[in-house]
């Protein structure tokens, strides 16, 4: 490799995005609400038909429906029929029968006791003699319903912990509800997606579920964060404009860092292995849908709602959960200053405010003590 | 951060160095001399991992017995008892809830055979049933009622004279034509017992009854002394060593049935830790690529940060005696992916100030100071959302949630701390202009990365 452009310290990219010919997301909104409902529809759709063919919205796993399942590895040539044909012995006909590869099958029936299960796969060992137990998994139903309920439980405790945490940060619902719609969108996208593609919903959903809630909303709050830090900066730039500069500002941050977490995942989606690539499955969705939001939802909400609440005249600090909305920006220096950095947050002041000498232009970013 | 660089650095190694001490573990202490190993992790497997069976049996109350603490207490002590017999590394029988065992047997061979042992009641009865025998295979539906194996009830008294209570030992024995058998003792009262009760008998039937089914159905051909005897029922010996172990380690006060079996075959286990392994290593790769990609130098020291994350996690896990399970393998390579995060956050906060006019030190500075408050609320969620997981989730997903969280918290560690180290460090070489070239990061990389960053990255390792 030789050494190419955009090397050492030549200062070529030394020049600021201006935002007047920046691109301008924030105005095309609509367009992203369009292709967010575009993902989502058919995954509700997916949901509904689903659950009107066959009763089953989602492909539960015995994990939360209580039942047996078997994973066996044959390695000489077999069908689905085959298999079938054994279960139809023991009455089991039934039994949800899945080849995956070219060895493995994979077998889910209703529950059953240990020794019927150990007939059936000796049975299997009879039909065929490379079979081999590779995995076993019987979920009785009270187990079942307790994991259901602790995925619900746990989805929902996660949420209000972090839009409590969320409001404190930034002393506003408003973020936190913003960010909570956003989680929202991600949560459908990736529970459209499962149904869409029939993949199995285990125990390990539960994580897939907990990592959209943090990715998302950690991925949000980045964006936010610098929405926060120019709030603080210029207090006379419009709203809209200062979100949309914000997103820009970010972007390259969510983007590499999606990059990554998805090169990263990607890798055991495709090298991990049938076991844990439903799971890699989800995260990739999650990480790609959670990058996506907090760039194209949750900004674009939080404007959304700020004109909203403008057309109704909403007096400052009016009513429950309102931010507030003209609060003169304290002095960030002074509190920078005093407490380290937790204290120079400032509060989420929207657009306006006092009048008070504004910045050095060409600085765009107050410069914090070191 | 008051520390001079040589120092700085020399902490970080020493970290570093510790860290792959304790997660590889290439010195052994043989007595008080330290020798040398092939170092290699030194994590505990989960079961989904080294193959295993994970069996979660539940207690039911019965007429005689309630659910307590005493009496699943006696219920545990049985089972560990049982266990113990089937000769598994390092099994491990916790009580889970009020009314729950948790038996887990890494490494099992036979897990069906396990189950079979560990469930069953085990409660052995003898059953004077007067002038009837009953084929083996009989079922008591109630204390008068026996289901015969062809399916027709029987009206016999259920007339117990001994239990299993009453047996001081059971052995394998082998008839005169090698046929095994379980030979047993009774404790001297019991003995007596046995005795007098054999001598009144003769002629009649002893039915042999475990939890409610007929093994056999002897005629008492005389009288018994000594109060040993032995069950016969056409044994393998397989069975007849099982029964043995059962008698001898006593009946469960409490029936259990399983609620919750996972067993993984050896065969699985062992593939999925080389597909993880290898899914591991090119998420490093291609994480590590485009990193150096794109942010050039300062992507190379990021990278070398995530070495020492790596390994810093590797010995808290070791540390903590962490579980590695699947999803909590994936966790980790996820968190490879978004370690890099904060870096991610750093070198854009850095690059502004540098596209501000300011010069390379204060640039540095003032975006890794910027970058820690978004650190930190950006990650304080996900902690959030994984506590949860940690506190509600079982078993494997645990696993994901310890390993998540541990690495987020290196990740913080390493990102502010170590990349920092080496930064500041290249910013004393002559090396500095390639950190510089942060500035430019992104811009002519955004229409053709590979070659205008790959030819800086080849350029920094001049």
């Amino acid at each position: 490799m030789s050494m190419a452009t955009g090397v050492g310290p030549t200062g070529a990219g030394a020049g600021r995005v201006e935002p007047a010919r920046a691109f301008d997301i924030i105005g095309r909104r609509r367009w992203w609400y369009a292709l967010s409902l575009a993902v989502i529809i058919p995954g509700l759709i997916a949901l509904y038909t689903h659950h009107v063919r066959d009763h089953h919205a989602l492909n539960w796993g015995v994990d939360f429906t209580g039942g047996n399942s078997l994973e066996l590895q044959i390695t000489q040539p077999f069908t689905v029929g085959d298999v079938r044909t054994l279960m139809d012995r023991f009455g089991l006909g039934d039994a949800v029968i899945q080849k995956s590869g070219d060895t493995e099958v994979f077998i889910r029936t209703r529950p059953l006791t240990q020794s019927q299960m150990n007939g059936i796969i000796d049975a299997a060992k009879a039909r065929w003699t490379s079979a081999a137990m590779l995995r076993e998994d019987t979920v009785g139903p009270e187990i079942g319903a307790e994991l259901r309920n602790v995925a619900i439980l746990g989805v929902a405790i996660g949420l209000v912990l972090q839009v409590i945490f969320i409001s404190i940060r930034f002393r506003s619902v408003r973020f936190a509800i913003a960010a909570d719609i956003a989680l929202l969108h991600d949560l459908l996208v990736v529970i459209g997606a499962f149904a869409l593609s029939q993949r199995e919903i285990n125990s390990s959903f539960l994580a897939v579920l907990l990592t959209v809630a943090g990715y998302s909303i950690n991925d949000t709050i980045v964006i936010f964060d610098r929405i926060r830090e120019n709030l603080g900066l210029r207090t006379r730039e419009p709203f809209e404009p200062l979100v949309n500069r914000s997103v820009l500002e970010a972007l390259v941050r969510s983007i590499n860092t999606a990059m990554t977490a998805v090169l990263a995942i990607g890798a055991v989606y495709v090298f991990g292995g049938e076991t844990i690539r439903d799971v890699a499955f989800g995260l990739v969705v999650s990480i790609i849908t959670g990058g996506y939001s907090s760039i194209f939802n949750a900004s674009c909400i939080l404007v959304d709602w700020h004109h909203w609440s403008e057309r109704r005249g909403v007096p400052a600090g009016a009513g429950a959960g309102a931010p507030r909305r003209i609060e003169p920006p304290r002095d960030v220096r002074a509190a920078a200053d005093g407490a380290g950095p937790s204290a120079a947050e400032t509060p989420a002041a929207v657009s306006g405010g006092t009048p008070r000498p504004r910045p050095d232009v060409s600085r765009r970013r107050r410069r914090r003590r070191r | 951060m008051k520390l001079s660089n040589p120092v700085r650095l020399a902490g970080v190694i020493v970290i570093a160095l510790a860290a792959f001490l304790i997660a590889f573990q290439p010195i052994r202490l043989q007595g008080s001399v330290p020798v040398l190993q092939a170092p290699q992790p030194h994590l505990n497997l989960g079961l989904d991992l080294q193959g295993g069976s994970h069996i979660v049996l539940q207690a039911e109350p019965t007429a005689q017995t309630q659910v307590t603490n005493d009496s699943m207490d006696g219920v545990l002590k049985i089972i560990r008892n049982r266990v113990d017999q089937l000769g598994v590394a390092e099994p491990a029988i916790t009580r889970q809830g009020t009314n729950r065992i948790l038996v887990e047997l890494p490494g099992i061979q036979n897990p069906q055979r396990a189950i079979d042992l560990i469930g069953k009641t085990a409660l052995l009865e003898f059953v004077d049933t007067a002038a009837v025998s009953l084929p083996q295979g009989t079922q008591w539906k109630d204390s008068t009622t026996a289901v015969l194996p062809d399916g027709s009830a029987q009206h016999v008294a259920k007339n117990v004279i001994l239990t299993g209570a009453d047996l001081s030992d059971a052995q394998v024995q082998f008839d005169q034509y090698g046929r095994p058998q379980v030979g047993f003792t009774f404790k001297s009262s019991a003995a007596k017992k046995f005795e007098d009760y054999t001598t009144k008998n003769v002629g009649r039937y002893l039915t042999i009854v475990l939890d409610n089914r007929v093994i056999s159905s002897p005629v008492i051909q005389s009288p018994i002394p000594g109060g040993k005897g032995v069950i016969e029922g056409g044994f393998t010996l397989e069975s007849a060593r099982d029964l043995a172990v059962l008698l001898r380690g006593g009946a469960l006060p409490l029936p259990v049935h399983v609620v919750e079996n996972r067993t993984v075959g050896p065969l699985l286990g062992r593939d999925s830790i080389d597909r993880s392994l290898h899914a591991g290593y090119v998420a490093i790769v291609m994480v590590g690529l485009f990193m150096a990609l794109y942010y050039r130098l300062a992507g190379v020291l990021a990278d070398a940060a995530l070495g020492v994350y790596t390994l810093i996690l590797f010995a808290l896990l070791t540390l903590l005696g962490a579980t590695l399970t699947l999803p909590g393998i994936a966790g980790f390579i996820l968190s490879l992916g978004v370690a890099v995060d904060a870096n991610v956050i750093i070198f854009e906060k850095v690059k502004e100030e540098l596209r501000g006019h300011k010069t390379l030190r204060a640039s540095v500075a003032t975006g890794w100071s910027r970058a820690v408050v978004t650190i930190f609320d950006s990650n304080t969620t996900t902690l959030i959302g994984a506590a949860v997981l940690l506190w509600l989730g079982t078993g494997p997903v645990r696993g994901f949630a310890v390993t998540l969280i541990l690495g987020i918290l290196t990740s913080i560690f390493t990102a502010i701390v170590v990349t920092r180290v080496f930064v500041d460090l290249i910013l004393d070489t002559g090396l500095a202009p390639y950190i510089q070239s942060l500035a430019s990061a992104g811009r002519s990389a955004a229409g053709a990365a590979p070659v205008a960053a790959g030819g800086s990255a080849g350029g920094a390792e001049d």
